[in-house]
């Protein structure tokens, strides 16, 4: 019975090509939208992310401030194999632990010079490097040796050097001197995201000279999980455990580090040092904030794309009802019930929904994968705002699934009004009604 | 049969001899020789006057005071003109080198890669000659610069030896063994900086008690940025004792206020 009903609204829609290609297309052009929308927004997402948790951040940091004087501060971490310890005794749904030493500087190259923040890191003890990096010139292990630093492609253009040069780094100490030091390039790794052109690693023992530190000290320890998602659970028992262990901890506060260093830390009265637990999502809190930025605007946009949406089928099948009134006396005079009129109408409608959504999601994800393929530069002044060097669509089935099943939801319900305004049509009247 | 002989030992007399590569011993000896030539064992002031070209900017002349007390490794820069340069220093202590600005009155922390003044100068151009106990040197060949037969020789740099530049290539003459030219390399091969040596003097030191020999004359180009250059050229050599206290933080301080 379905498949007849089926039948006979694929027919009526067949009968209206023109009418049904012109509100399908609208359909299948508003969905093609909001599916790219959403594959940029997410690409977006997750490029920042690969690109933070690679360069910036754990899902878990434990990290701090070192204060010689209360007006300055330092992201430091003393002693920190016992903190290491407790870690990874308290969290057992961890799946590796790394720690880097946290640094900023001036390089120096023979022509040319730029900001970096450094990350003082132990090669051996980076699982995820060999996996997220990729080095297009020079040989990652050379990074164990000492006083070299890895570039990645952006910068190496940018200070015009290539493996074997070297490069001067230069900031000021805990105590205010300024200290250089050179580094010489052994690798040089592919971008990763915007993060990448101003982020670079250098070996570990390199930073703790340079800032003149011991070798108990780091800049924080990154903690990655199996579950990302328990990152939260994971930071508040953890600052409660190393609280209770001694240390003095810092409040909760959803801040990357480099900016408590700049304003907040310096700002208040203590010294000595402090221990601050975040997640990724608080290191990430300004492009977080921009990404949710984002997905509110695409949100709008959906909703003001639906409202065209509805007031374009209740036009569209006000007009078809209106030439199909003597067919549907005709078929209330034959003994048709009113709700099989309704139904009939939606039907229609549902089918049309789902045909001219999946057909936008379709085209969508055809140009998306081929923009991907394609490998698209995005101009320098736009990917600060777009996360991305080049442009990348994530396709996420499950997002496209709920996208298409909401437009099409939404034509449904917008054609519930007519169609019971057909159903409600008297036969006599209907077959009156000079069409 | 004879006269073909003789027109054979003749050819060969006439044809210019193959030049004889260096053994690994006489390059050392040479790299020593170029050392010890420039060895002065004792205390040494002069003044310096350098000359920076930089493409596109005015060009600029420093003035400076350049003391070394060898034997202790200490060296110290002091510059004198121009004003706004004035009381600008460099000081070299345990291998450290210190550059200190009299206008923040900071000092700063510098590496042996440091452009002095911001010129081309390396802190190793106005140091003695260290390069034995720096490199391993190999010969490339015999050569012509010029006027001069020289000894073409590749210098590498020792493991946890810090210089300025890691690979050196120097042009000697076989005659007087003075350097005449160099060429400086990172490790990437690229080339950084060529010197010429034009002129050579030597003074009498008492503390050696023998000729100490130096580059009156000094010519740095910029491989990388092309059209810099720095000229340098030392006078008033003085190689008398300096005061015991003159290597400090405290006495180039003292000399901007």
């Amino acid at each position: 019975m379905l498949l007849t009903d089926v039948q006979i609204a694929a027919r009526n829609l067949t009968r209206h090509t023109r009418r049904n290609l012109f509100l399908g297309g609208a359909l299948a052009t508003v969905t093609a939208l909001l599916v790219l929308l959403g594959a940029l927004t997410a690409g977006m997402e997750a490029s920042m992310m690969e690109s933070a948790l690679t360069l910036l951040t754990g899902h878990v940091n434990v990290g701090g401030f070192f204060k010689v004087t209360s007006g300055s501060a330092a992201p430091l971490v003393s002693d920190y194999p016992r903190l290491l310890a407790l870690v990874r005794e308290r969290v057992p749904e961890v799946d590796y632990v790394t720690w880097r030493g946290r640094g900023w500087a001036k390089a120096v190259s023979e022509s040319s010079s730029m900001d970096l923040v450094l990350a003082g890191v132990d090669v051996g003890n980076e699982p995820s490097f060999r996996r997220t990096l990729r080095i297009t010139e020079g040989r990652l292990d050379d990074l164990a040796q000492p006083g070299t630093v890895l570039l990645f492609q952006g910068q190496a253009d940018r200070l015009k050097v290539r493996v074997g040069d070297v490069v001067t780094i230069s900031a000021p100490t805990a105590r205010g001197v300024n200290n250089t030091a050179d580094l010489r390039v052994v690798a040089i790794a592919r971008n990763v995201g915007l993060l990448s052109a101003f982020s670079a690693f250098v070996q570990a023992d390199a930073v703790r000279t340079l800032y003149g530190l011991n070798a108990s000290t780091t800049g924080a320890i990154h903690v990655y999980l199996k579950d990302p998602a328990a990152a939260p659970a994971v930071a508040l028992r953890l600052r409660q455990e190393i609280a209770k262990a001694g240390w003095r901890v810092m409040e909760p506060d959803a801040q990357p580090y480099w900016m408590k260093l700049m304003v907040k830390v310096p700002s208040e009265d203590w010294t000595g040092q402090k221990i601050d637990v975040t997640t990724a999502d608080d290191e990430m809190g300004q492009f977080k904030q921009f990404i949710r930025a984002l997905q509110g605007v695409t949100w709008v946009l959906t909703v003001v794309l639906m409202l065209v949406v509805i007031i374009g089928i209740l036009n569209t099948l006000a007009i078809a009802i209106r030439e199909r009134t003597r067919e549907i006396g005709t078929l209330r005079a034959i003994g048709m019930q009113r709700r099989k009129v309704l139904w009939l109408f939606v039907l229609e409608t549902t089918l049309l929904g789902l045909s001219g959504t999946a057909a936008g999601a379709a085209v969508a994800a055809a140009v998306a994968g081929l923009l991907n393929a394609r490998g698209i530069a995005v101009p320098e002044a736009v990917q600060f705002f777009l996360s991305q060097e080049t442009l990348h669509f994530l396709l996420e089935p499950g997002a496209i699934a709920a996208k298409v099943l909401l437009l099409a939801g939404v034509t449904v319900l917008a054609a519930l009004y007519p169609a019971r305004r057909a159903a409600r049509l008297k036969p006599i009247t209907a077959m009156h009604q000079i069409g | 049969m004879n006269r073909l002989a003789a027109l054979a030992a003749l050819l060969c007399a006439a044809l210019p001899a193959a030049p004889r590569a260096l053994t690994a011993e006489e390059v050392k000896k040479v790299v020593a020789t170029l050392d010890d030539r420039q060895r002065n064992s004792g205390d040494w002031k002069a003044l310096c006057y350098m000359e920076a070209k930089e493409k596109g900017k005015t060009d600029v002349v420093y003035e400076l005071l350049v003391y070394r007390r060898d034997e202790e490794d200490k060296q110290m820069f002091l510059f004198t003109k121009p004003k706004s340069e004035a009381g600008k220093g460099y000081l070299r202590l345990e291998k450290n080198l210190w550059m200190y600005d009299p206008a923040t009155g900071r000092w700063e922390r510098r590496t042996e890669r440091e452009r002095i003044g911001g010129t081309d100068t390396r802190r190793g151009d106005l140091d003695e000659s260290r390069l034995a106990e720096e490199f391993d040197a190999k010969w490339i060949g015999e050569e012509r610069l010029g006027a001069y037969a020289v000894d073409h020789l590749r210098l590498t740099v020792k493991p946890g030896v810090d210089v300025a530049f890691p690979v050196v290539e120097l042009w000697v003459d076989k005659a007087t063994l003075n350097e005449l030219k160099r060429q400086e390399f990172a490790l990437s091969g690229r080339l950084m900086r060529t010197a010429y040596y034009p002129r050579w003097r030597k003074v009498y030191s008492p503390s050696k008690k023998g000729e100490v020999w130096y580059p009156e004359e000094m010519r740095f180009f910029d491989e990388i940025e092309k059209g810099n250059s720095t000229l340098i050229l030392i006078k008033e050599i003085d190689l008398r004792p300096l005061e015991a206290n003159l290597f400090t933080k405290a006495w180039l301080e003292a000399k901007s206020r």
